[in-house]
C-alpha cells in the first residue's frame, strides 16, 4: 500500500513529518472452537488494515461497535498478536521487539480508555497510579518521579496537586478521573496516544473540556493520536484525517472536512446522515441509519463487505470482487467499486 | 498571616474530623455488636427449641424416669413387704423428687429460657447421657476432648484445599481456554457428591481391597507410645479421610476461584496494566489478587471457623473421634446440652468473625468506610 504514503507526500505540510507508525496489511483473527475442541472458523476482527501515521498527526477511526476498532487498537498497543501483517513503530516491527525494547515501546505509547472509573484501579491512590508507569519505564529516583507526577498533574489541570494526589479514584468526579487517566498515559512522555472513545462516558459539559485538553497536549508535545470513536460529531475537534472502519477493514480514508463534505463510500454517507451536530434543532430531525445489521465477522460477505446493506450495490461486481482502494481526491481514498 | 490562620484552621478541622471518625467508629461498633448479639440469641433459641423438639425431649425424659424408678421400686427386694398401693405411692414420690432435681417439674417454656441464659453465658452444664473419655459429664470437657482430632483432620485438609485451589485457580485464569482449564470445568460437577461418598469408595479400594490403609479411626489399637510412631500412625489414618474431603471439593473450588479471578482480570485497569508493560506476575499480584483480597480473606476466615463443626457424616464413616461424630451421637441420644453448646460456640465464633471482617474490609478496600451509611 504505497498509495497511502504517496498521499502524505503530496500534501504540503505533511511533507516534513516522518512516519511514526505504519500498519501494514494487518490481520487479527481469533480462532473459534466448537465444544471447546473442534475448529469452527475464525473471527476476522481486523482483516487487512493498512495506514501510516505521521509524527504529530491525529487520526480518528470511526465505525459501528463490533467493526474491529478495539482489536485494531489492542494490536497497536501490543496486547494482541497479529495473525499476519506488521506494525512498524519508527520503522521497527513492534511484535519482534525484545523484552527490553517492548518495555520501551510501552512507554512510548499512551492509552486512554473509555470508562475512566474502570480504567483506574480502585485500591490505588492517584500518586500510586501515576507512579507505576514511571517505575516500569525505569525511573529509579523517587524525587524525580514525584516531580514528574506533579508536572503531569498540573498539565492535565489537576491542581492544586495536593488536593488530588492522595485521593482514591472513587473520590473524584468523572472528568477528574479521565484527567488522571490522561495524566497516566502522558507521564512517560509518549510519542503516540491511543484514545478509545475517551469522552463517550462523560457528561456533555465535561466532554468539550477533555477534548480541548487532548488537543492542547497533542499540540504541545507534537503527539500522534489515534482517536477511536463511533461519534462523528466529536471527531473534528482534533483529528486531521478520518478512517472509516467497517467489518474489519478501513473502507474510506480522508481529511476530516473532505470526508464530512464529500463522503464517497455509501456506508460513510449513511453514517453521516445518521450523525447530528450537537444542536437542539437536530433533536427532532429524522435520521436515516444504514439498514440491516453489521455483518458476521466469522463469515464476512464475499466481495465488498457492505454490499448486503448497500443501496447502490452493483450486481455481479460488489458481491463477487473485493474492491481495492481508489483515490477520489487528494489524500482521499475509498474502497468502493462505484469509483472504479 | 493569612496562611497561618489557614493552616491552624486546617489543623482544628483535622482534629475535629479525627474525633468524628472515632465517635462514628464507636457508634458503629456498638450498633453492630448489639445486632450481632441479637442474631446469636435468636439463632441459639431456635436451636434450643429444635434440639428439644419443642419440649418433646422433656416428655421422653419423664417417661424414662418413670419407667426406671417404677421398675427399681417394684423389683427392689427391700420393698417386698409393701403392698401395691404403697409401692406406687413410693414410686410417685421418688419420680417427683427426680423430676424436681432435673427441673422437669417446670413448663418447657420457662426451662427453654433458662437454657438460653446458660448457653449465652457459656455455662454448658452437664450432659444427659454422654460422658467424656475420662468419664466426666461436663459438656465443655466432652467438646474440648473432641476438638483436637477435628482440628488435625479438617485443619490439614481445608488449608491444603484452600491454598491449592486459590493458587491453581490463579494460574488457570491466566490460561483461560487451555486444556487444563477445560478439564477442571468438566470435573467441577464431581463436587456435587459429599465427602463421605468419596470416603466409602476410598475405604472400599484402599482398605478392603488393596488393604494398604486402615478402615477408620484415628490411631491403631493399642496406640503407639513413641511420639514419632504415634504421629506416623495418625498420618496413615488421616490419608483416607483427608483425601475424601479434598477430592470432594477441590474441582469446584478451583472452578469458583478461577471464574472469580477471570472476572477481575477482564477489568479495564488490568488491560491498562498490560498495555503499560507490567509483567504477568506483577499484574497477578497487584491488579488481581489485591482487589480480590477482601473476598479471599472472608472465605479464609469462614473456613477457619467452620473447623469447629467438623463434618458429621464423614467423621462417622471414618470413625473419626471428632466434634462432628460427637454431635451425631448427641442428636441420636437427645443430649440437648451437647447440641446447644456446640451451636452456641459456632454462633459466637461466626458473630465475632463477621464483626472483625467489617473492619478488615475497611482496611483493605479504600472504598469501604465503616459506618458511613449512618
Amino acid at each position: 500500500m504505497s498509495q497511502v504514503g504517496l498521499d502524505h507526500a503530496a500534501s504540503i505540510p505533511q511533507q516534513a513529518r516522518p512516519i511514526l507508525l505504519s500498519v501494514q496489511e494487518l490481520q487479527v483473527w481469533f480462532e473459534l472452537r466448537r465444544f471447546g475442541f473442534g475448529h469452527a472458523g475464525y473471527v476476522h476482527a481486523v482483516d487487512g488494515v493498512s495506514f501510516d501515521l505521521a509524527e504529530g498527526e491525529a487520526v480518528a477511526i470511526v465505525g459501528e461497535s463490533g467493526c474491529g476498532k478495539s482489536s485494531l487498537m489492542k494490536a497497536i498497543l501490543g496486547l494482541y498478536k497479529p495473525t499476519s501483517g506488521r506494525i512498524l513503530f519508527q520503522g521497527q516491527d513492534i511484535h519482534q521487539f525484545s523484552k527490553e525494547r517492548k518495555r520501551w515501546y510501552h512507554s512510548r505509547v499512551g492509552y486512554v480508555q473509555q470508562d475512566p472509573f474502570g480504567a483506574l484501579p480502585p485500591f490505588m491512590p492517584v500518586r500510586r497510579i501515576l507512579e507505576e508507569p514511571l517505575i516500569i519505564s525505569g525511573v529509579k529516583n523517587k524525587n524525580e518521579r514525584m516531580e514528574r507526577i506533579r508536572k503531569s498533574m498540573e498539565e492535565v489541570k489537576l491542581s492544586p496537586v495536593e488536593d488530588f494526589i492522595e485521593k482514591y479514584p472513587h473520590m473524584l468526579s468523572g472528568g477528574q478521573q479521565q484527567r488522571v487517566v490522561i495524566a497516566r498515559a502522558m507521564i512517560t512522555e509518549p510519542k503516540l496516544l491511543v484514545a478509545d472513545e475517551p469522552v463517550s462516558m462523560l457528561d456533555a459539559s465535561v466532554r468539550v473540556e477533555i477534548l480541548k485538553l487532548l488537543r492542547a497536549l497533542q499540540e504541545r508535545h507534537n503527539l500522534s493520536v489515534i482517536y477511536i470513536t463511533h461519534d462523528l460529531s466529536t471527531v473534528s475537534y482534533f483529528s486531521e484525517r478520518i478512517f472509516v472502519m467497517y467489518a474489519g477493514r478501513l473502507i474510506e480514508k480522508a481529511p476530516v472536512h473532505r470526508l464530512i463534505d464529500h463522503p464517497a463510500h455509501p456506508y460513510t454517507q449513511a453514517l453521516l446522515t445518521g450523525t447530528s451536530e450537537p444542536d437542539a434543532r437536530n433533536a427532532l430531525s429524522y435520521k436515516e441509519v444504514p439498514p440491516g445489521e453489521p455483518p458476521s465477522l466469522v463469515k464476512p460477505p464475499q466481495g465488498c463487505r457492505f454490499h448486503p446493506r448497500c443501496v447502490r450495490m452493483i450486481g455481479g461486481e460488489c458481491d463477487v470482487n473485493e474492491p481495492p482502494e481508489f483515490t477520489v481526491a487528494d489524500r482521499h481514498t475509498v474502497s468502493c467499486w462505484l469509483y472504479k | 498571616m493569612a496562611q497561618v490562620t489557614l493552616s491552624s484552621g486546617i489543623q482544628t478541622y483535622q482534629k475535629k474530623s479525627a474525633a468524628n471518625t472515632l465517635s462514628r467508629l464507636l457508634r458503629y461498633s456498638a450498633v453492630r455488636l448489639v445486632t450481632l448479639f441479637l442474631t446469636v440469641v435468636v439463632g441459639v433459641y431456635l436451636t434450643i427449641l429444635i434440639a428439644n423438639m419443642g419440649g418433646y425431649v422433656d416428655e421422653i425424659l419423664r417417661g424414662e424416669i418413670r419407667e426406671n424408678i417404677s421398675a427399681s421400686v417394684f423389683q427392689n427386694p427391700a420393698y417386698r413387704s409393701y403392698d401395691v398401693e404403697e409401692k406406687k405411692k413410693l414410686a410417685e414420690s421418688l419420680i417427683a423428687q427426680e423430676e424436681e432435681r432435673l427441673g422437669l417439674n417446670q413448663p418447657f417454656l420457662i426451662r427453654s429460657l433458662s437454657f438460653l441464659k446458660n448457653a449465652l453465658t457459656l455455662n454448658f452444664g452437664r450432659a444427659l447421657n454422654m460422658t467424656s473419655d475420662s468419664g466426666s459429664r461436663q459438656v465443655s470437657l466432652i467438646l474440648l476432648e473432641r476438638l483436637p482430632p477435628t482440628l488435625v483432620l479438617f485443619g490439614t485438609s481445608n488449608l491444603l484445599l484452600f491454598f491449592s485451589s486459590v493458587l491453581l485457580a490463579l494460574t488457570l485464569s491466566r490460561h483461560y481456554g487451555s486444556w487444563a482449564d477445560k478439564l477442571i470445568v468438566a470435573l467441577s460437577p464431581t463436587s456435587a457428591a459429599p465427602p463421605w461418598f468419596y470416603g466409602i469408595f476410598l475405604i472400599l479400594i484402599f482398605a478392603a481391597w488393596l488393604r494398604v490403609l486402615p478402615f477408620g479411626g484415628m490411631v491403631s489399637a493399642p496406640p503407639p507410645t513413641n511420639p514419632l510412631e504415634y504421629a506416623m500412625d495418625l498420618l496413615v489414618h488421616m490419608i483416607l479421610p483427608a483425601s475424601a474431603l479434598f477430592l470432594s471439593s477441590i474441582f469446584l473450588s478451583i472452578y469458583n476461584w478461577r471464574t472469580f479471578f477471570l472476572i477481575y482480570s477482564s477489568e479495564d485497569y488490568v488491560e491498562m496494566a498490560k498495555a503499560k508493560g507490567l509483567s504477568p506476575r506483577d499484574i497477578e499480584r497487584r491488579y488481581i489478587l489485591r482487589p480480590t483480597l477482601p473476598t479471599i480473606v472472608t472465605s479464609f476466615a469462614l473456613l477457619v471457623i467452620s473447623l469447629w463443626t467438623g463434618a458429621i457424616i464423614t467423621e462417622t464413616v471414618f470413625n473419626w473421634p471428632g466434634l462432628g461424630r460427637t454431635l451425631y451421637r448427641a442428636i441420636g441420644l437427645f443430649d440437648t446440652p451437647v447440641i446447644v453448646a456446640s451451636t452456641i460456640i459456632f454462633a459466637y465464633l461466626l458473630a465475632i468473625t463477621v464483626f472483625i471482617l467489617d473492619f478488615i474490609y475497611a482496611l483493605l478496600d479504600p472504598r469501604v468506610k465503616i459506618g458511613s451509611a449512618q
